[in-house]
This record gives structure tokens, sequence and C-alpha cells, in this order.
């Protein structure tokens, strides 16, 4: 084998790895706090990816893709917030008992709503904006500039994540509201607006991952439904409602796939992380991270 | 210092089931207003509803001049209103200070004021003072509840609710708890206190209130119920049904 080519598939992996973080942060951070799972994480991705098609072929040119960038990440985030206050928040009105059920329904709607709602708009296509940067030589390899600034945009976006989770005050609003709702409730934290934050956070990062990856990848109204099961392939590799989980595992992901892909075809590239899935399933069925349930 | 009033208040959790039968007590500043009735006469419930986690279907909730039935509970918290629940309050991957900053988040603006709240906090509780850096999961179930309770003393609220502080404590831990609620009220604060064990909280009440069946069936001062305390507690664990009858409930807990 061939180490230039290798090197070169690693790094691949971890391009798209980072990527895959990004999505799997979302989710497992959303289910954290609001003890649901959204499952329309990926058409959050997706309009992600057309919001800064839109950007930067109607409005901003493609010079100024680094200025659309925040931009359809706010977008995203925004929608986000009116979802989860015009949809979401009627299921906390009221008691604490939350139910799953209608969260699932909701989101699983949504699905069919956004991916109808995008045909509606730009039709069936697949659009694609141009490369955002020259390619990047690194060694004797060249590397696609749009995965490169997609691989630094997704670290940028998870240390500031990880920065805020941890080092101010909405972070502690948002751990304790995580870690025990009632006990967040009599300190006086105003959980309905903790929980629309959250919710236009995560998925405000898949947002991110579907506009750095536009010129990767091709943006269409089912472009999210494939990043939504990777998704949770990684967060039942690092384990349920662990960010650090979430990191190591969507890593591990686009290493396994992209060394899969050339070691051995790639026409199964979708395959192997399924086959790390069953195989972590059966050594360490709570995921690298993951507690075992606690009752009471 | 205001003065918490329940008037007539009707409250339940599912259509057509009232816990709360027409509910009025009243629980003045600076003192401790005890709670006491057997399981499922509605105290948890009660103090749920003045915290604002249960809306009264009728009746008024006032604190000083102002109604706050419709209030939020963290804009009844801004008013001075801290709710100490029966379970846990304690987040399990936080330390003890991160935890008592949560506790002071209505009042994190004021960086100075915390910090001096904090500190005080700490002299009330020297047992937690040497833990500030430990993860609350390994606390004994005696530090968490000191715990749950210094985490809303830091805002020095006007008025604290407090469910079941001991319930499951060694006896000697739940005498500091007991210590610390009238330590707390010679701070100046006013105490609604709902519990299981009826002859210590009687003991450090100001004021008792005996419920049965969402309303109040007797009330007085301390002196008034010292005669027949170990009738109300025999009651409590046994229960009476309307032909006079001791009958056994489902046990106490």
């Amino acid at each position: 084998m061939d180490p230039t080519l290798l090197t070169q598939y690693v790094l691949a992996g971890l391009v798209i790895g980072g990527i895959y973080c990004l999505m799997a942060v979302g989710i497992t951070f959303i289910y954290s706090v609001m003890k649901m799972i959204n499952w329309a994480m990926g058409e959050f991705y997706m309009i992600g990816g057309y919001v800064q098609y839109v950007l930067i072929t109607a409005w901003l040119g493609p010079q100024r893709w680094a200025l659309a960038l925040p931009l359809a990440v706010l977008t995203v985030a925004a929608l986000g917030m009116l979802v989860q206050r015009l949809l979401l928040q009627p299921m906390f009105a009221g008691q604490l008992e939350r139910l799953d059920e209608y969260a699932t329904i909701v989101t699983i709607s949504l699905t069919v709503l956004f991916r109808n709602l995008a045909v509606v708009l730009f039709g069936p296509y697949q659009f694609s904006p141009r490369d955002y940067a020259p390619p990047v030589q690194l060694g004797p390899l060249p590397i696609n500039g749009s995965r490169v600034v997609a691989f630094l945009g997704a670290a940028v976006l998870l240390g500031l994540f990880a920065l805020v989770v941890r080092r101010t005050w909405l972070g502690l609003a948002l751990r304790s509201v995580a870690q025990n709702r009632l006990g967040a409730l009599a300190a006086g934290i105003n959980l309905s607006r903790i929980d629309m934050l959250a919710f236009g956070i995560g998925v405000g990062l898949a947002g991110a991952a579907g506009a750095l990856l536009a010129p990767v990848f091709l943006v269409y109204p089912e472009s999210g439904a494939l990043s939504t099961v990777k998704g949770f392939e990684i967060i039942v590799i690092g384990g349920l409602g662990s960010l650090p989980g979430s990191i190591v595992g969507g890593f591990l992901l686009g290493l396994v796939e992209s060394l899969g892909s050339v070691l051995i075809s790639p026409s199964f590239r979708d395959v192997y992380g399924f086959g790390l899935l069953l195989l972590l399933l059966a050594l360490r069925p709570t995921g690298l991270w993951g507690e075992q349930a606690r009752e009471a | 210092m205001e003065t918490l009033v329940v008037d007539r208040v009707v409250a339940g959790y599912h259509e057509g089931i009232d816990i709360l039968n027409g509910l009025s007590l009243t629980a003045r500043p600076r003192s401790i207003t005890a709670v006491i009735g057997p399981n499922g006469a509605g105290k948890s419930t009660l103090l749920r509803v003045v915290f604002g986690l249960l809306a009264p279907r009728a009746g008024r909730v006032a604190f000083g001049e102002r109604a706050i039935q419709g209030l939020r509970p963290d804009e009844r918290k801004r008013l001075g209103i801290a709710y100490v629940p029966q379970g846990p309050s304690t987040f399990p991957h936080m330390t003890v200070d991160e935890t008592l900053l949560v506790g002071g988040w209505t009042i994190r603006h004021d960086r100075a004021g915390l910090r001096r709240r904090l500190a005080h906090v700490y002299e009330l509780f020297p047992a937690l003072a040497g833990l500030r850096r430990v993860r609350t999961t390994v606390l004994s179930g005696g530090q968490l509840r000191m715990l749950s309770l210094a985490k809303e003393l830091v805002v020095m609220p006007s008025l604290l609710l407090v469910d079941e502080p001991t319930a499951g404590l060694a006896p000697r831990v739940a005498g500091e708890v007991y210590e610390l609620l009238v330590r707390s009220r010679e701070l100046g604060i006013g105490v609604l206190l709902v519990d299981q064990n009826i002859t210590e909280a009687v003991g450090i009440a100001d004021y008792v209130y005996l419920i049965g069946t969402g309303r109040v069936q007797r009330e007085g001062p301390r002196g008034a119920f010292a005669a027949d305390l170990g009738e109300i507690v025999r009651e409590s664990l046994v229960g009476v049904d309307p032909t006079g009858h001791a009958r056994e409930r489902g046990g106490w807990r």
C-alpha cells in the first residue's frame, strides 16, 4: 500500500469525521437538554446547504462564502428556535412530564415537510456552489480546498461550542437543565427559554455542517437523509448523551469509512460504519462513553 | 418581607381528581410554618402550586400584595420564593461549587454580591466548604440534602418552601437539617415546611397546619398541638376511615 495514498485517505476520513462530529454533537446536545430526539436533524443540514447556496449565488457572490457561512448557521438556528417555540414548546407546557412520542411525530413530520418544501421552492434538482478555496498542497498531496475549509470550520465551531458549554453562564444553565430539570427550575432558570436556545444551537450545528459541505457534496432535497443516519450511528457508537463520545465517534466513523473504501472497496462505503456499529454493540452495548440507564 | 397567602386553592394532576380541595393557609415572614398530615393529603402538591409547577384550578395565591398564581417558577424565584423539592435538586456531573453557582443564577449579574453570598453559604454549611471541587455524585445522601438546601439559600430568599427535607436520613443528620431551618429563620427567612416527621417538624414550627384530603383540618400555634401530638402521629401512620375505625394504609412512605 502506497503510504502517500494512505495518508490521503486518512486525511479525507478526518475531514468528513469533523463534519460527522457536528451532526452527532447537535443530536446528543438536543437529547441531553430536552430529552427528545430530533429526527429532522438531516433536514436542518439540508436547509443549511440551500441557504449557503442561495446566499453565495444570488446575493453575496461566490467570493464572500466566508461571510455566507455564519449567516447560514444563524438562519438555520433561528428557524430551529421558531420550530421549537411553535411546535415543541407546547409539549413541555404545564407539568414536567415528557412526551417523547409527541416529539418523534413532530420531528418526523418536519422531515417530510422540509423535503417537500425544498422541492416546491427549488425543484428536484441538485445544486453545487463553486469550490470555496483553491486546492491546498499538503506535502506531496493536493487536498480539495473546500474540504479543508469544511474541516477548519467544524473544528472552530466545536471549539466555540465547548467554550460556551464549559465556561459561560449560558453553558452552566444548559448543563444544569440537562442534568436535572427540576433542580434547574428551582434555581430560577427559565426552562422554556433554555430549551429554545438548546434546540437552536443543536440544529445550528447541523446547518453549519450542511453549509460547510455544500460545495463538497451536492445540495438537493434528500441530501440530509443519510446524514441523520450517520449522526445516529455515531451516537450509538459514542454513547447517547455523551459529547466526547460524539466527537470520538465522529472521527472514528469518518476514518473507518475512508479506510474501508480504499482497503476493501469504495462501493460499500456506508456499510463499514454499520459494521463498526454492530461490532461495538456486541462488545460494549452502552457505546464508548454511554451510561447504563438508571432508574430514579 | 412578604406573607404568603393561599386562598381556597383547588388543584390536581388529572381532570376530575382534585388533590387540594379549597385549601387556605398563611405563611408569615421570619417564621416556620409546618404543614403535617397523612400521605396523600396534598402536602407536596401544595408546595408545587405555591412555586408554580402546578396551576391551581381555582383559588388565589398571593405573595405580599401581589397575586402570583399566573407567574412562572423563575418569576416567583425572582420575587424571593425558593423551593427545595423532596427529590434531588442537585446536578450529578457538577461540583459543589458549580451547583451553588446555579443556585445563584438569578443574581448572576451582580458578581461581587454573588461572591459574598457564596462565601456566606459556605459559612452556614461548613461541611460543604471542604468539598467545593468535589463532584456531587460522591456525596452522601445527607450531604446532597444539605447541598439542595444550600443551593436555594444562595439568593437569600424571603420564603423557603421545603418538601420532606429529612426523608430517608439518619436521625443525627436529620437533626442538622432542622437546625439549619431554624438558622434560616434567624436570618429572616420564612419557611413553609411540609413534613412526615411530625414530631420534629412541629418541634421547630411557630405555626402548624394539619391537612387531610386537600383541606386544612386543624391549625394553631405549636403549643396547641403539643397535647395530642402522639395521637396525630398515630393517625397519620394508620389512617382513620369515616366510620371511625382505624385502618391500615399502604405504608408511610
